[in-house]
């Protein structure tokens, strides 16, 4: 758009650049024209303005030595003024044909000069001053004749020379019609499709904003072009992610509803369950009670306590305990757990599957967490990672420290069993979800329940060995007051 | 007659007409760039500047039109250098200078030798400066000439002819041929020869007898040469019978009112003129090669010609008619 932009804009300044050294050239024409037509009057003005100074110093001629002459002083100044005027011709004309006839006029004009001269320095008698006056008559009479005959010649050129000037002006006048016509018009284009251009998707952008804001998550802005299309792709990313989190957020709130009313459920259920578990356990100890049916109640008995198992699990699910948080040691929760895990494993005898724990623990800063709820965390996964081995396997529990973003304590527990199968990958953390076929589907999400209480997160890998690898990942943050830094 | 050298350009007319012209495309380009609007106040005339003023008076010693481009360009170029306005005062006759320092107003003139010799009597002007010629000369003389192939040795061939005067207040062109009458035992040349006239300037009375219009004319001997100059056959077509002696030069004078610092100027810008690049070109178009200082005793050789002609220049009637 950027680009768009500065084109749109050089190719403005081109166009009143070009359209300016046009006007100018136009003016500059017309001026040159004007100023040609104007030559070619005066030409035309000058020649009739000389010839009416030689009709004039005729005039003062044939006065000459009667009453009305005109003086000395005024015939001189007529006979320089007309000789100037010869003069001038040599400034205008150029072409040697001209300038021979305008040298003739000069020479005859010289010839008048001196005959004038005559006539007015000279005392002689009648007759000599006579002749001498009609002399220069004579003269003059001869330079009227040519330059009347240079008038008649040229008058014709003039005429056409001034008709085709008049011509060449009109032209350049239509040209700068046209031009200041068609320039805004041009211009006005121009700035409309430049405009449209960036209006245009402005409106959809617009148009999809206004879509988005009426709930319709599905609709994705068409393509664009240049940075609008950069805008676009962003948009519908965006939206995407709306519609995600909108999603994420209705599961969240269907769950949370759910469980409210399974916890309310669950509560009311866990007492008379107690109850009834109280009875069966006092009804086994009565002593007419037959073997066969001694242990029928021993069967339903033991059911209960599994519902009160299932019961406990659901409630801690559906309402979290707080964690306490206590500056502790992550390896030391870690060796706790496996502890307790080899504990159970031992009680279990040989039916247990042969299990190999590979423990490799990095040195770790002291973290802000509950200890208990961490051990339950990981516990969880253990025996999970121990399930899914039941011929037997390699159990390897590691910790580390990642650096990158900030102090996290990474810790992974993973197993060389079965694996999950891909389509269960994002499943498995959703509360109910179960593959095992006496699981509550409740473990893995109360374990990331928990980590996110921490402030962490849970994620589960494929081991590259075979099996599957969950990794808890944990930011370093000290104790501070009621509550973690 | 003759064929006669070109004049100078004159640039006024010219510069009237180029400034016109440029008002009409400024004009235009006006109209044209910023369309019509209210005409602007013309701009106020500078002040005039306060400057002397003389004006000096040209006598014909050739065709009046030449003298007046002659002149013009010398009187310019001594406005320039000192400060005074020189106007010129064209006239028509030798004798008018005369009469128009009392009714023209004119403050100075350059005199031809005679003419001085007759003001300084009758007006009181003083010489100032004349120049030296591009020969080398500061004087001139007169000369009677006739045609080579007229058969004229002398006054005897002369009787019944037609002689062509310059004016009655020449040295050369009137003095000169009245002394060669007197001498010649001619008292009364007006009965004597068929017809005589005045041509009024030098260069017209040559003509006349190289085109046959006089059969004897009298003329100095500067304008002679300027004219041969351009033609050189005049100088076998015409035979020079008599000479007058050396005079000087015409040069200027002034009336002895004027300011003396403005005569001073003058001066100085005159006897300077040649040392300046400038100047040097005036004084070549002129026809001289530098002004030097003159005074009355250098006008002794016109006295004495006048008186041994016999004409008393306090009542001499130098009119022609």
């Amino acid at each position: 758009m950027k680009r768009r932009i500065i084109i749109g804009l050089t190719v403005y300044a081109v166009i009143f650049t070009l359209g300016g050294l046009y006007l100018l050239r136009v003016i500059n024409f017309a001026t040159e024209r004007l100023d040609r037509l104007v030559q070619l009057h005066q030409v035309e003005i000058l020649r009739e303005h000389y010839l009416l100074k030689i009709r004039r110093v005729q005039s003062d001629l044939t006065l000459e030595g009667t009453r009305h002459e005109r003086g000395f002083e005024t015939m001189v100044s007529h006979a320089v003024v007309m000789r100037n005027l010869v003069d001038t011709c040599f400034t205008c004309h150029h072409e040697e044909e001209v300038l021979d006839r305008i040298r003739q006029l000069r020479w005859q004009t010289q010839l008048y000069q001196d005959a004038l001269s005559r006539v007015l320095t000279m005392r002689a008698n009648e007759a000599r001053l006579a002749e001498e006056q009609n002399a220069a008559f004579l003269v003059g009479e001869e330079l009227i004749s040519q330059v009347g005959e240079m008038i008649a010649l040229t008058g014709t050129k003039l005429e056409s020379a001034t008709q085709d000037s008049l011509q060449e002006i009109n032209d350049t006048r239509f040209a700068l019609y046209m031009l200041v016509g068609i320039a805004p018009l041009f211009s006005v284009v121009l700035g409309y499709i430049f405009v449209a251009s960036l209006t245009s998707p402005v409106k959809v952008l617009l148009g999809s904003t206004r879509k988005l804001k009426a709930g319709d998550l599905d609709h994705r802005v068409p393509e664009l072009t240049h940075e609008f299309g950069e805008l676009a792709d962003a948009f519908n990313e965006m939206a995407a992610s709306l519609k995600e989190q909108m999603h994420e957020m209705q599961r969240t709130e269907q769950l949370a509803v759910v469980g409210e009313l399974a916890a309310g459920l669950g509560h009311e259920i866990k007492n008379p369950l107690a109850g009834i578990k109280v009875a069966m356990d006092v009804l086994g100890t009565e002593a007419y009670l037959s073997d066969e049916d001694r242990e029928v109640v021993k069967r339903v008995s033991h059911e209960i306590t599994r519902l009160e198992v299932l019961m406990r699990s659901f409630l801690d699910f559906a309402r979290p305990a707080k964690p306490r948080f206590e500056s502790v040691s992550i390896n030391t929760v870690i060796n706790t757990t496996l502890a307790l895990y080899s504990g159970r494993h031992r009680r279990a005898g040989d039916l247990s599957p042969p299990i190999e724990v590979q423990k490799e623990l990095s040195s770790l800063p002291r973290t802000a967490a509950d200890s208990i709820q961490l051990q339950q965390v990981f516990l969880n996964l253990v025996i999970n990672a121990v399930e899914v081995m039941p011929d037997g396997g390699t159990l390897t529990v590691r910790s580390s420290l990642e650096q990158a973003s900030g102090d996290v304590i990474v810790v992974t527990v993973g197993d060389t069993g079965k694996g999950i199968a891909p389509e269960h990958l994002d499943s498995i953390f959703q509360p109910f979800f179960t593959t095992k076929p006496k699981g509550t589907g409740l473990g893995l999400p109360t374990c990331r329940q928990l980590v996110e209480q921490h402030g962490g997160t849970i994620t589960v890998t494929e081991n590259p060995g075979g099996g599957t690898v969950f990794s808890v990942r944990l930011p370093v943050r000290a104790v501070i007051q009621d509550g973690v830094s | 007659m003759r064929a006669r050298k070109s004049l100078g350009k004159h640039e006024q007319p010219r510069a009237i007409l180029n400034s016109l012209r440029c008002c009409l495309l400024l004009s235009l380009a006006v109209l044209v760039l910023s369309g019509c609007g209210e005409t602007e106040p013309p701009p106020e005339p500078p002040p005039a500047t306060t400057r002397e003023r003389v004006v000096i008076g040209i006598i014909p010693e050739q065709n009046i039109f030449r003298q007046i481009e002659r002149y013009e360009i010398l009187t310019h170029h001594l406005s320039e250098v000192t400060g005074i306005d020189v106007e010129t005062k064209m006239l028509p006759r030798y004798g008018n200078l005369i009469d128009n320092f009392t009714f023209a107003g004119l403050d100075g003139a350059f005199f031809g030798s005679f003419t001085y010799a007759l003001a300084h009597e009758r007006l009181g002007v003083s010489v100032l400066a004349r120049p030296i010629n591009l020969d080398g000369r500061s004087t001139y003389h007169g000369m009677i000439l006739v045609r080579a192939d007229s058969g004229i040795e002398g006054v005897e061939q002369m009787r019944g002819r037609r002689f062509v005067f310059v004016d009655k207040a020449t040295t050369a062109g009137y003095l000169l041929p009245l002394d060669y009458f007197i001498t010649h035992g001619v008292r009364d040349y007006e009965s004597y020869f068929g017809e005589t006239y005045f041509a009024g300037t030098h260069e017209d009375a040559i003509y006349d007898v190289v085109n046959r219009k006089a059969d004897m004319g009298a003329a100095k001997n500067t304008v002679f040469d300027r004219l041969v100059a351009v033609d050189q056959e005049l100088r076998t077509e015409l035979k020079i019978l008599a000479r007058s002696p050396e005079v000087p030069e015409n040069a200027l004078a002034l009336k002895r009112d004027v300011d003396p610092a403005v005569t001073q100027r003058l001066l100085a810008g005159l006897l300077e003129m040649h040392t300046d690049p400038r100047g040097h070109e005036v004084l070549q178009s002129f026809g001289a090669l530098r002004f030097i200082e003159t005074s009355d005793e250098d006008y002794r050789p016109v006295l004495e010609y006048a008186a041994q002609v016999g004409l008393d220049l306090s009542t001499y009637d130098y009119l022609n008619d």
